[in-house]
């Protein structure tokens, strides 16, 4: 009796249980996902061609390239070339997120990284015009914190560096928080690879467009490139700068002679420190600069990018507003490339790539420049502007000479009050 | 039939009560879901990893990813509300004598069934735009369930229609509509296609904070307006008011903190904890601050939707609540109050 009563098919649930069936059946199956050609690096080669001759150029180097490193879904990685990634990890982090039967899981880089740095690595997800600074472009192969020197590419723990630890005040999290779970050093291992595999992917392409632009025939030059930009890759652990052991244990008065040196360096007109960070390091320099990335294709394609009128264009393309790489302000303690000395001291050394800050001047034979001395100096000097009593280690605030915390920095208080 | 203490509609009241708390747990689950990604995290359906959904081992769902944890509690707990929507229409059928209200139980029963098949039809095709659709309609059952809790209470039948102009009703139904739109460009913005530019998303982030300031002050107008009424009758507006303003409050802050753990505050350099912040990826707290975000966006509606009631149906001013139960109540007292005591649960969200 209760089931005769249950509204006939032709009453009102029975509508929205037809509506939802639509829904769900007409146009809501997953599309295929592509990588997005390189428009932007086209346009800003060939300013002189139409919206249909930057898209075809564009294409056509994306075509020549996905021949060679495949999909977001099937990504390949060519036999010829280097073997600088692990295809069985590029897998595992490329295609849709979820898991198999046998509970592995996929699709990491949708899942973690996809909604700042895109599918195609970017930088151009959904949420990056919302970020400051923008999310990183991998294409270009250029990566700001890392320990090989400019110009070179980051070593594969740089990258694990980063994801693991993030990058504070920016919207790149840090995925230590999947310790608990025993996939943990695998999923970071993975993505770290795929970021090499979008990298090199990316790079390729953007020479190739070079290439074709130059009217050199893009199937003979892709594999060439291909091998050059992979080589480059296999080079950087190599490369791999290793930073000193600094002193840590300061004697106070060693302490204060050492910061005042460096003081005088970071002022110096050699340095120039002064200029983009002020002379009291809180980043009121007068420097007025973009970083690399946005040059690529405004200042280098004849677009300034301070107008408005000038740059709009490009949007059409992918560009994003340019906005200006300001100066750290240094006594904040918030460094994106680590916070202990070790870490200031490869910044110092090897610059940011990308970024306006460059590889410190080294005295060399006869060439003005710093010393190695004068590098410690210059180390200790930006370590006191955030800490500027004792030296107190940044992380665990323990104070190196008295052995206990710091009572005037924040960890190191609250490592005092709970022992 | 219609009387406000017969006991037979408040088990209707307490059956609608029970599946709709039952509801807001599953619409957090849901939330969590998406917060990890893990819509995917079990790749088959109706079962699991090839068990029948009821069968899959207790230890291999508990111990094992926490994005399978959280798919398959999902898939359960929905399993339970289904199962209480059924018997709430059980009882509806036997005990409500209006059959609209029977009417719409069948329909929440529907909308129920109708999300749990959406849900597997996301699995199967793996199509994060059903996800989405999947997403919105949610928080919809949610509503819809609350409003049986709402027509089946005491309160309700003792209500008559409101006549006459009713401002403050047009503002609620206003409220309930911009919650709900409210609610679909969230669901855009937490579903995000990998595919989508970066202006498309950020024309949606703005909308979503001009309809948060529209929400805002429209909850303000409310809270104004109930707070001008004189009469004691009207008093019983301002819960709903009151409780719109704790929700549109918690929801602003909430609104932010999610976007400080997805992506870091804007300002950074103002001070140096937030230089200093790093946002933690798939982290516990953050986890539960983005799903807060989505689940409090339910209770919105829901609050909306309750205002409205309560705008719309008003208990008439010179009639208290018990001098009507008294006036109305044409069963022997004795029997009533022997079985259900109907009085003294008929409180909630009514």
């Amino acid at each position: 009796m209760f089931l005769k009563q249950i509204p006939p098919l032709n009453s009102l649930f029975s509508y929205v249980l037809a509506i939802w069936a639509l829904a769900c059946f007409s146009g809501c199956t997953p599309q295929e996902i592509n990588f997005r050609p390189n428009e932007l690096h086209v346009a800003s080669l060939s300013q002189d061609s139409t919206d249909q001759q930057v898209s075809e150029l564009a294409k056509k180097a994306s075509e020549h390239v996905g021949e060679l490193f495949g999909t977001p879904d099937l990504p390949k990685w060519p036999s010829e070339i280097a073997d600088v990634v692990d295809m069985v990890k590029v897998k595992r982090s490329a295609g849709p997120v979820g898991r198999d039967k046998s509970k592995v899981e996929y699709g990491l880089f949708r899942k973690h990284c996809v909604q700042c740095h895109g599918t195609t690595g970017d930088g151009q997800g959904p949420a990056a015009a919302l970020l400051a600074p923008y999310p990183r472009d991998f294409r270009r192969g250029s990566f700001k914190f890392k320990s090989t020197p400019m110009g070179k590419k980051p070593t594969h723990a740089d990258l694990v560096r980063t994801l693991e630890k993030g990058l504070p005040g920016t919207g790149m999290p840090a995925f230590g928080t999947l310790n608990h779970s025993v996939e943990f050093a695998e999923d970071i291992d993975a993505l770290a690879h795929y970021v090499r595999y979008l990298s090199v992917r990316g790079e390729v392409e953007r020479r190739l467009i070079s290439a074709i632009v130059n009217q050199e025939n893009a199937a003979e030059q892709v594999k060439i490139i291909a091998s050059k930009v992979a080589e480059s890759w296999a080079l950087a652990d190599s490369l791999s700068v290793k930073p000193p052991r600094l002193i840590t244990a300061w004697v106070p008065e060693d302490r204060t002679a050492a910061i005042e040196r460096g003081k005088a360096i970071f002022l110096s007109e050699l340095t120039a420190c002064s200029k983009c960070h002020g002379k009291l390091g809180d980043g009121d320099g007068t420097s007025q600069d973009y970083d690399e990335w946005t040059k690529d294709w405004t200042i280098r394609a004849g677009i300034d990018p301070n107008k408005k009128e000038e740059w709009k264009p490009m949007k059409r393309f992918g560009a994003i507003k340019p906005v200006l790489d300001s100066s750290r302000n240094l006594t904040l303690g918030a460094f994106r490339g680590g916070e202990t000395r070790e870490d200031l001291y490869l910044r110092i050394v090897l610059g940011i790539e990308g970024s306006p800050m460059p590889a410190i001047a080294r005295k060399e034979n006869d060439n003005p420049g710093v010393t190695e001395e004068g590098i410690r100096d210059l180390v200790e000097y930006v370590y006191s502007l955030s800490n500027p009593v004792t030296g107190a280690n940044p992380v665990t605030g323990a104070n190196p000479v008295t052995g206990g915390a710091d009572p005037t920095n924040e960890k190191g208080a609250e490592n005092e009050q709970s022992n | 039939m219609n009387n406000p203490t017969n006991p037979r509609h408040a088990l209707v009241y307490l059956a609608a009560m029970l599946v709709t708390v039952l509801t807001f747990p599953l619409i957090w689950l849901g939330g969590l879901v998406t917060t990890h990604d893990a819509g995917m995290a079990v790749p088959d359906w109706p079962g699991t990893f090839g068990y029948n959904l009821f069968l899959y081992p207790v230890s291999a769902w508990v111990y094992g990813p926490f994005d399978l944890f959280v798919e398959h509690g999902h898939r359960l707990l929905a399993s339970v509300v289904g199962l209480f929507a059924i018997v709430l229409c059980v009882i509806a059928y036997r005990n409500e004598s209006r059959g609209w209200l029977v009417k719409v139980c069948y329909l929440f029963l529907g909308a129920i069934i109708a999300q749990g098949v959406l849900g597997g039809v996301r699995v199967l095709l793996d199509a994060r735009t059903i996800a989405m659709i999947h997403g919105c309609s949610g928080p919809l059952v949610f509503a819809l369930g609350s409003f049986i809790a709402m027509a089946s209470s005491k309160r309700w039948r003792l209500a008559s229609p409101k006549t006459g102009s009713n401002g403050l009703g047009r503002v609620a139904v206003m409220l309930l509509a911009l919650s709900i739109a409210q609610l679909f460009v969230g669901a855009h913005l937490r579903h995000s296609l990998p595919t989508w530019r970066p202006l498309f998303f950020m024309s949606l982030v703005h909308t979503h904070l001009l309809m948060a300031t529209l929400i805002l002050l429209a909850v303000l107008y409310v809270s104004v307006l109930v707070r001008n009424f004189a009469n004691s009758a009207n008093r019983e507006l301002r819960t709903p008011a009151n409780a719109l303003l704790v929700i549109v409050t918690l929801q602003i802050l909430l609104g932010f903190a999610t976007w400080v753990a997805n992506y870091a505050t804007p300002w950074v350099e103002l001070t140096p904890w937030l230089a200093k912040y790093t946002v933690q990826g798939k982290g516990f707290w953050e986890s539960m601050i983005v799903t807060g975000h989505q689940a409090t966006g339910s209770l919105l509606i829901v609050c909306s939707l309750w205002l409205a009631c309560r705008s719309y149906r008003r208990v008439p001013v010179e009639q208290s609540a018990e001098q009507s139960v008294a006036s109305l109540n044409n069963e022997p007292e004795s029997t009533a109050r022997k079985v259900f005591r109907p009085e003294s649960v008929s409180v909630g969200v009514e």
